[in-house]
């Protein structure tokens, strides 16, 4: 063996031939157990690392992997589920996203209508009255003459639910969320309305064409 | 090792197998991930939109003027860092968000606010005005990138898109100054962040325990 | 010129590869200096954002394209293939072939290096992380890549000795694997890109590809061949060498997911990049009790080896560490991942080149390096200046860390907070500079005296190395 003496910065002398090191090296790598089957105590502390970090590695696998699930981003997603349980959408948030695409060009983000042309929400008869009414205008729409909140109105209102002449095509469900959202903005009372209540109004009435407020009034 | 061509096939292999299992198998998961269709709105019934041209042009002055050195542009959950809570977005970015984009800059440092929402923050969205000012004088750490605008003389009446500044920044009477084609085209990009959509994909997962609150009530 | 014919520690290898190897040398600490001065413009703009900020060479996603592209393809693959293909020689026991070819791609490489360089300043920059040069150079990139590495593959597949040893191993790794990756993130990226977020994903398969499969390999190359060579010792449980080797390749580049924890990407992305960084664990282990030999003895060139081999084990420990999301979720988007990065790549990657470089140049030009003072000057700049460079832009990554998991605490409070350390980090990459300038200096001067015909008189002298002992077994 060779240990090197006091070495000058400028050279690194060398200890050993570039063959022998290759020869001593390769000679490691062909070793076996000894005749009494022993290892050395290192390379078997290093199998059990190993062997450790691979468990560990297969249960955090297990556990955060989602499954493996493109549609799984929180990796806490239970896994036995196979999905993301989603919370269920707010009615609210939903209605109040509905409303600013669909209602506010003409009832205002304020609720207030146009005076003279939009009839108001914020504080209408109409939307805090009875369920089976303000559903059916909003999902059928409304024409000719309409008396809120003591002034005439008499622009129509155009069909909104899946029915014929729609513009908007909106589900029962986003129906419900948006007259839910109405009936608790501005200050109105009106309490939720369900996604039932409204496709059952809409097995009911099947293709029925826009509303007059007469015909609205003697529903209760 | 001393085969050679074992060697080689072993290594070759151990890199495929990483290819294989990273970009193969997550290309064929979202590789041909759809928008999102939403029939019942009316304005966009498909999410996300397609990014205008200027926008995917302007996506490529962000990525060479290194914007992503400071910005990032990825939402990450509620419980996940203060993203939502600087008001960055109202949900974790996800997959489908970035369909569209031509040079997605997801970013890896955050030196500036996020930008994926920067369309889309109530109350407080930038118009393209803010932003070409932002871009002419730099804010805080934000540095000014003058080399984006032209000062010239007026020449008749003065540019629609001259910037409007006031005080010192101002330029002298007689000359205006004016955004060019990259700047344009780098604000169209950035007016086109946003990520005020719903997917089914980016909803909370349901907190652990509901039942506390029903005890309290 | 010449050695003394008996002296078997200069061999037809050295005096053959001289030229070729040195002209890659010379190129690669070219390429470290240039980006030391970029890397110091970046870290003035960290405190200072309106320095330089009119230009629009130097935007500050600019400066820190160009340092992280001169000091990868500039130093990194040049200096890299030089110790590569030098260790392949000189282990192959057989003088290098197709040198010719070498020197034409070191030259087009250089030239590419320079053009993509050039394009990232004037604007065709990529935005994707280590791979920004505009895709015009990268084809030619790849042939001249070729042209130099068949020399590595020549040596290795014509080598006179049946056995081999993990430095040649890891040496042939990388020059084989680089094209591949180097080809594959390209096409995926920008002739047929991926769509959408994948092309996050495959811009981080690249980045940990050419750290995991590239850089490091060659790092260790050149520390595989150092270590035994200078202590005269065989390696201690070398026999677990292989399966180190292996769990690098095969787990490497699955770490590609690292950075994209919590972000827009499935979450088994994310966690299958955390699992491998913990299983590399195994690696760094291994290189570390193979190489330990190295601490604590010998010279300055083994002296650098040592350190690059505690920072490039210790850059393995965090890079696990903070793979976890509950660390990731303060060191993710803060100056810790520069840190990282600066740790892996000075700290592991050049400290370990740094020593071979040392150990292999007197054998190239024949003679000992001209002067002892900047070789120690050097070492010692560069040892304190990673060490205060790490530091300070850990603990800044940290402050960073912290202060944005806040809502309340705004981006300027959080600059004035970190500005002592990003101040103390621009003090480092100034020492870092000057260091490497001392290099440079020191490596002309002696690749000058190589050239002179007259052997210098303060020369010293090559001992003739002993026969390594065979393991007691």
């Amino acid at each position: 063996m060779n240990a090197p003496s006091q070495s000058d910065p400028r050279l690194e002398q060398a200890a050993v031939t570039d063959e022998s090191l290759l020869a001593a090296h390769e000679k490691v790598l062909g070793r076996r157990p000894d005749d009494q089957g022993h290892y050395r105590l290192l390379p078997l502390n290093l199998l059990f690392v190993f062997a450790g970090l691979i468990f560990f590695s297969g249960t955090y696998l297990n556990l955060y992997s989602g499954h493996f699930n493109p549609a799984i981003y929180n990796e806490h997603a239970k896994p036995h589920t196979g999905a993301a349980e989603a919370v269920a959408v707010d009615p609210v948030a939903l209605g109040k996203k509905i409303f600013t695409g669909t209602c506010q060009t003409c009832h205002q983000i304020t609720g207030l209508g146009l005076p003279g042309a939009i009839p108001p929400l914020a504080g209408s008869e109409w939307v805090m009255g009875p369920e089976e009414r303000v559903i059916r205008a909003v999902m059928y729409g409304v024409q000719g003459a309409i008396k809120v909140k003591g002034a005439d109105f008499s622009s129509a209102m155009p069909p909104n639910g899946k029915v014929p002449g729609s513009g908007f095509n909106l589900s029962d469900d986003k129906i419900a969320a948006v007259l839910t959202y109405v009936r608790q903005e501005w200050g109105n009372t009106g309490g939720p309305i369900t996604t039932e209540q409204v496709a059952a109004i809409h097995a009911k009435e099947g293709e029925h064409k826009q509303w007059t407020s007469e015909e609205l009034l003697k529903i209760q | 090792m001393r085969n050679a061509p074992l060697f080689f096939l072993g290594l070759f292999v151990a890199l495929t197998l990483s290819w294989a299992g990273t970009v193969l198998f997550a290309d064929h998961q979202l590789g041909a991930l759809a928008p999102y269709i939403d029939d019942s709105d009316p304005v966009n019934p498909s999410y996300p939109p397609q990014q205008p041209g200027i926008a995917a042009r302007g996506q490529l002055v962000y990525a060479d003027l290194g914007c992503a050195s400071c910005h990032t542009q990825a939402v990450r959950r509620p419980d996940f860092g203060s993203d939502q809570a600087r008001g960055w977005g109202d949900r974790q970015s996800v997959a489908r968000d970035y369909i569209y984009q031509t040079r997605v800059q997801l970013g890896a440092e955050r030196l500036g606010p996020d930008l994926t929402n920067l369309a889309g923050r109530k109350p407080s969205a930038l118009d393209a005005s803010n932003l070409m000012k932002l871009l002419y004088a730099g804010q805080g750490a934000m540095p000014a990138y003058k080399f984006l605008f032209d000062e010239r003389a007026i020449v008749g009446e003065p540019a629609d898109s001259r910037l409007m500044l006031v005080g010192r920044l101002a330029p002298a009477a007689g000359r205006e100054i004016v955004p060019t084609e990259r700047a344009r085209s780098l604000v169209a990009f950035l007016l086109s962040l946003n990520n005020t959509f719903e997917y089914p994909e980016a909803r909370p997962v349901a907190p652990e325990a509901p039942k506390k609150e029903e005890g309290k009530k | 010129m010449s050695p003394a014919p008996a002296n078997a520690e200069v061999t037809a290898v050295d005096t053959t590869g001289r030229w070729p190897l040195l002209l890659l040398l010379v190129s690669a600490i070219k390429w470290l200096v240039l980006s030391g001065v970029l890397a110091l413009i970046a870290s003035i703009q960290l405190i200072q954002p309106s320095f330089l900020a009119d230009c629009v060479v130097f935007t500050h996603g600019r400066t820190v394209a160009l340092t992280e592209t001169a000091f990868i393809y500039g130093w990194g693959a040049n200096a890299g293939l030089a110790i590569a293909l030098w260790v392949l020689g000189r282990l192959g026991g057989a003088p290098l072939r197709a040198l010719n070819w070498a020197v034409v791609g070191t030259i087009f490489w250089n030239l590419s290096v320079l053009l993509g360089l050039v394009g990232i300043a004037t604007g065709d920059a990529t935005g994707v992380g280590l791979l920004q040069m505009p895709r015009y150079v990268q084809p030619v990139m790849l042939v001249a890549y070729g042209a130099i590495g068949v020399a590595g593959v020549l040596a290795w597949l014509g080598r006179r000795h049946e056995c081999t040893f993990a430095a040649q191993w890891y040496a042939v790794a990388a020059l084989f694997l680089f094209p591949w990756i180097f080809s594959a993130a390209q096409v995926t990226l920008f002739w047929l890109p991926v769509r959408g977020v994948l092309q996050a994903v495959a811009g981080g398969w690249f980045a940990q590809g050419a750290w995991t499969l590239w850089l490091a390999p060659l790092g260790l190359a050149g520390a595989y061949f150092v270590v035994p060579k200078v202590t005269g010792r065989t390696l201690p449980s070398y026999d677990f060498a292989p399966h180190a080797f292996w769990c690098l390749l095969v787990l490497g580049a699955v770490t590609g997911g690292r950075h994209l924890i919590g972000g827009p990407v499935p979450a088994w992305i994310a966690s299958l990049a955390i699992v491998a960084c913990s299983l590399l664990l195994f690696h760094y282990f291994v290189v570390f009790i193979n190489l330990r030999g190295a601490f604590g003895a010998g010279g300055t060139a083994l002296k650098l080896v040592a350190f690059g081999l505690g920072a490039y084990v210790l850059g393995g420990l965090v890079d696990a560490i903070t793979a976890f999301r509950g660390v990731a979720l303060v060191t993710q988007f803060t100056h810790v991942d520069t840190a990282q990065e600066q740790l892996a790549l000075y700290g592991g990657f050049s400290m370990m080149i740094f020593g071979a470089i040392y150990y292999a140049v007197p054998r190239l030009t024949g003679q000992s390096w001209a002067s002892a003072a900047l070789v120690r000057g050097h070492a010692m700049l560069a040892m304190l200046g990673v060490t205060a460079l790490v530091v300070s832009l850990t603990v800044a990554g940290w402050i960073q860390g912290h202060e944005l998991l806040d809502a309340k605490v705004t981006f300027a409070d959080i600059a004035s907070h970190t500005r002592f350390w990003l101040l103390l980090a621009v003090a480092a990459q100034a020492v870092l500079l000057l260091g490497n300038l001392l290099l440079l200096v020191n490596f002309c001067w002696s690749a000058c005296r190589a050239c002179c015909p007259a052997e210098p008189a303060d020369s010293v002298a090559f001992r003739q190395p002993a026969a390594m002992e065979a393991p007691a077994s």
